[in-house]
């Protein structure tokens, strides 16, 4: 193999495929990326048998050949390399030399017979999509996943096709994050569960490209290409819960306050929550009074009345702060609305004037 | 060769090619499912390992395969979560609708105020001849709490629906008040309750919690006995509570009378209000029970299969929603409806047989009952010794049994149907006037 290219594209494709392949594995050429130099293009690959990706640009190629290298060293190296020379690859022996400005290295590499393919998707469905909406719909919901491995399909990001838009859900039960975007409907695909680590990575990869993305789908692996890029997932083989059903279709109490009030109010009453993280929370539409109460034995005990618009019923409730705080990252809004229908169901936060968010908190119960 | 044995010998092959590293790495969680006219399916556990068995691997797991396996033609690679657990990977695909039957945030939690479980409703609750009682006076107490019935003392046997009752008077007292302060309790958990107050020193806090509700539901009051210190407490709880007329609920096993090691004066006290019992369902309340369990579950049962799920479970409901529960998770499995002799070999092992008895069984019984030689029923005799025990066997097998008349005569030596129907026609005139053979009759029905 004899290439030549810029450094930043190495780089960005490099740096993208690196973090995905695997660590711990028993196979070393898996902590390994393979780089492909075929017809004008370089292919860089990587997998840990869970996700794999293939970015591919073009450069110039005057030797075609593959060699697997470790993935944490070339980026280590191409991070810290100033120049703004184009950079020259080629195997030696069997070993990649990089000559870059005034440095030149050569990594160890590792027989290439033995790196695994990136499986292509036989019979699924395509549909395509803007990359902003499947980040936006990705980030909004993904951190309300579980973390646990005995219920593979909470640990996932369930998103599924309904009416005019696709529908982001993630909960661990505790509480529960949708998103709805509008797009296209599209043709044939009816949900997919993808893992909530490999969503971290689809938006890792996906962050910088503009544009259209393909989206295909079958009952096993999920694929995402755009720009030279390639990545395929897992999917959780599992039901989502009906989660419709819990979510309140009456409020008895609903309380509108601007998002930023919210969040200061809650980030100082964390300091004074006790150990479970409760906030006691309580709303008299009468008095016009809506507070934020914490309490610590060890540190002592804050209330906060931040201005609100109430109405309903009175209601003295408690939650985990970290379940609420989670949300605001998701809403855009500057006013958000909590509503609350009893004390043993979950309050519901949205945006004002933004349907498209819907985030669900269980309340603690002493 | 079977499926497991094949694939082993495979392994054992590849295993010497390969480095150990690529052989974990790729073969771990793989399994032969099946083999079909030459077909054989491999289960991988997903794609990548599919896509890089067979681009790299496949001619030499074919080779091996047949080597060891016959008329192996071709492999076909079949991506499945937890081959190497299950069997088929079929079973896997099927068994998550079941899952989805499971409420994710917990929904229908207990209730920490007051240890309500809301599922327990008389929405669900079944209404039949045996536990109409019961139900009435329920149904008075939710009017006037504290002072229609108080207490309400509720006994019959394990599975009859006592919680299910107790705890939907609190849910729809609950409902008609939320203001009212209720609170269900076991008994075991009110004995800990009042061990760790003495523990902790603080009697007085227990007594608090406890005399600050309006209603009081106490389950399995039974477990009470033997622990006078707890007895004690809860005779001055129940006076606390009956003086401000506070309703108080109870439920048990057992008559209040036949709980051994039970205070007298608790005893007596529980007396005061009402006791109903709940006798076990009785045919037509089974098949009741039964629809709406299906129905709950959205599930339909043929009638048939009611019919004999009914007739074969006596007494428990809790085994009959068990037997439910297993029909409907394996007619998920199999996703067709099950016969009924899938049924009936789906619950040989919940359900108590019942007895088959013949007539000859029912002869021997009475005849030992009495005291007298068995073939002295057949003959020809009109000694009266005999011809009691002749009669009431005739009785017996009549009415317990619709034996017909002229079939009970040819059983007893040939007798003529009128003979039958006269003796029947007799223990049942006699069975009015005379108290002694009313008690002998049900010795006897019990011994059958």
């Amino acid at each position: 193999m004899k290439i030549e290219c810029t450094k930043e594209k190495l780089f960005g494709a490099v740096s993208k495929a690196e973090k995905i392949s695997g660590k711990h594995l028993t196979l070393p050429v898996l902590s390994c990326i393979l780089l492909e130099a075929k017809k004008n293009a370089l292919y860089v690959r990587a997998t840990n048998l869970d996700v794999g990706v293939e970015i591919s640009f073009p450069v110039k190629v005057d030797e075609e050949g593959i060699v697997a290298v470790s993935g944490s060293v070339l980026s280590g190296f191409l991070s810290n390399l100033y120049t703004d020379k184009n950079i020259k690859l080629e195997t030696i022996k069997g070993n990649l030399s990089l000559t870059g400005g005034k440095t030149s290295i050569t990594i160890k590499s590792l027989p290439h017979e033995d790196f695994p393919t990136i499986p292509k998707i036989q019979d699924g469905t395509v549909f395509h999509l803007e990359s902003t909406d499947l980040l936006k719909g990705l980030t909004s919901v993904w951190y309300a996943s579980g973390t646990s491995s005995m219920k593979p399909e909470l640990s996932s990001v369930y998103m599924y096709a309904e009416d005019d838009s696709l529908v982001f859900v993630a909960t661990d039960s505790f509480r529960l994050a949708e998103k709805r975007i509008k797009t296209k409907k599209p043709k044939d695909f009816s949900h997919v569960l993808i893992p909530f680590k490999n969503v971290l990575e689809i938006v890792r990869i996906f962050e910088e490209v503009k544009g259209e993305i393909t989206v295909e789908a079958n009952k096993n692996q999920i694929s995402f290409s755009a720009e030279g890029i390639y990545l395929t997932s897992r999917v959780v083989d599992g039901v989502f819960p009906d989660y419709k059903q819990i979510i309140p279709k009456k409020f008895g109490t609903e309380v509108i306050l601007l998002k930023q009030d919210l969040v200061n109010t809650l980030k100082i009453s964390n300091i004074f929550s006790d150990s479970f993280r409760q906030v006691h929370m309580k709303a008299d539409p009468k008095k016009e009074v809506f507070e934020v109460q914490t309490k610590n034995a060890d540190v002592g005990e804050s209330i906060s009345s931040p201005e609100a618009a109430l109405t309903g019923e009175p209601i003295e409730i408690n939650f985990n702060f970290k379940y609420i705080m989670d949300c605001f990252q998701s809403i855009d809004a500057d006013s958000v609305s909590l509503e609350f229908s009893a004390l043993n169901r979950p309050m519901v936060m949205r945006g004002v004037a933004d349907r498209s968010f819907t985030y669900l908190v269980m309340p603690m119960n002493k | 060769m079977d499926n497991k044995k094949l694939w082993g010998s495979v392994l054992a092959e590849l295993e010497l090619s390969l480095s150990k590293a690529n052989f974990h790495t790729w073969f771990k969680d793989t399994a032969v499912t099946k083999q079909e006219e030459g077909m054989v399916y491999l289960n991988v556990p997903n794609a990548f390992v599919k896509d890089w068995l067979y681009n790299k691997y496949h001619r030499d797991i074919l080779k091996a395969l047949r080597t060891y396996g016959e008329n192996v033609r071709s492999l076909e690679y079949v991506v499945s979560k937890d081959e190497g657990r299950k069997k088929e990977g079929e079973a896997t695909r099927q068994a998550t609708p079941i899952q989805s039957n499971e409420l994710p945030l917990n929904d229908y939690y207990i209730n920490k105020e007051d240890n309500l479980n809301p599922k327990y409703t008389f929405d669900s609750f079944v209404v039949g001849p045996f536990n109409d009682l019961a139900f009435a006076a329920s149904q008075a107490v939710i009017k006037k709490p504290g002072t229609a019935y108080n207490p309400l003392f509720v006994y019959g046997n394990t599975g009859h629906g006592k919680t299910h009752l107790i705890q939907a008077i609190g849910n729809s007292l609950k409902g008609g008040n939320p203001g009212r302060k209720i609170f269900y309790v076991t008994s075991e958990t009110f004995a800990v309750d009042y061990i760790t107050s003495v523990q902790n020193n603080k009697p007085n806090q227990f007594k608090e919690k406890y005399r600050k509700y309006d209603v009081l539901i106490m389950d399995d009051i039974q477990f009470l006995s033997k622990k006078t210190q707890t007895q004690e407490e809860l005779f001055h709880l129940f006076n606390a509570l009956y003086e401000n007329n506070k309703q108080i609920v109870f439920s048990s096993d057992k008559h209040p009378n036949y709980i051994p090691d039970l205070e007298e004066r608790l005893k007596s006290r529980f007396s005061a209000g009402m006791i109903v019992e709940i006798p076990p369902p009785d045919y037509e309340s089974r098949v009741a029970i039964l629809k709406a369990k299906a129905k709950q579950n959205n599930f339909t049962l043929s009638d048939e299969a009611i019919d004999y799920l009914s007739s074969s479970i006596e007494g428990n409901i809790r085994e009959l929603e068990g037997v439910l529960n297993s029909i409907i998770c394996q007619t998920q499995l199999k996703n067709s409806e099950l016969g009924l002799a899938d049924i009936k070999n789906l619950i040989k092992n919940t359900s108590k047989p019942k007895k088959n008895i013949s007539p000859k069984d029912i002869i021997k019984i009475i005849s030992d009952f009495y005291n007298i030689e068995e073939t002295s029923i057949y003959e020809k005799t009109r000694k009266k010794e005999i011809v009691k025990p002749r009669q009431l066997i005739m009785y017996i097998l009549r009415e317990d049994f619709n034996v017909s008349y002229p079939s009970i005569g040819q059983k007893l030596g040939g007798r003529d149907h009128t003979t039958v129907m006269h003796s029947c026609e007799k223990i049942k005139n006699d069975l009015k006037v005379d108290q002694l053979l009313v008690q002998e009759l049900s010795r006897i029905r019990a011994l059958i």
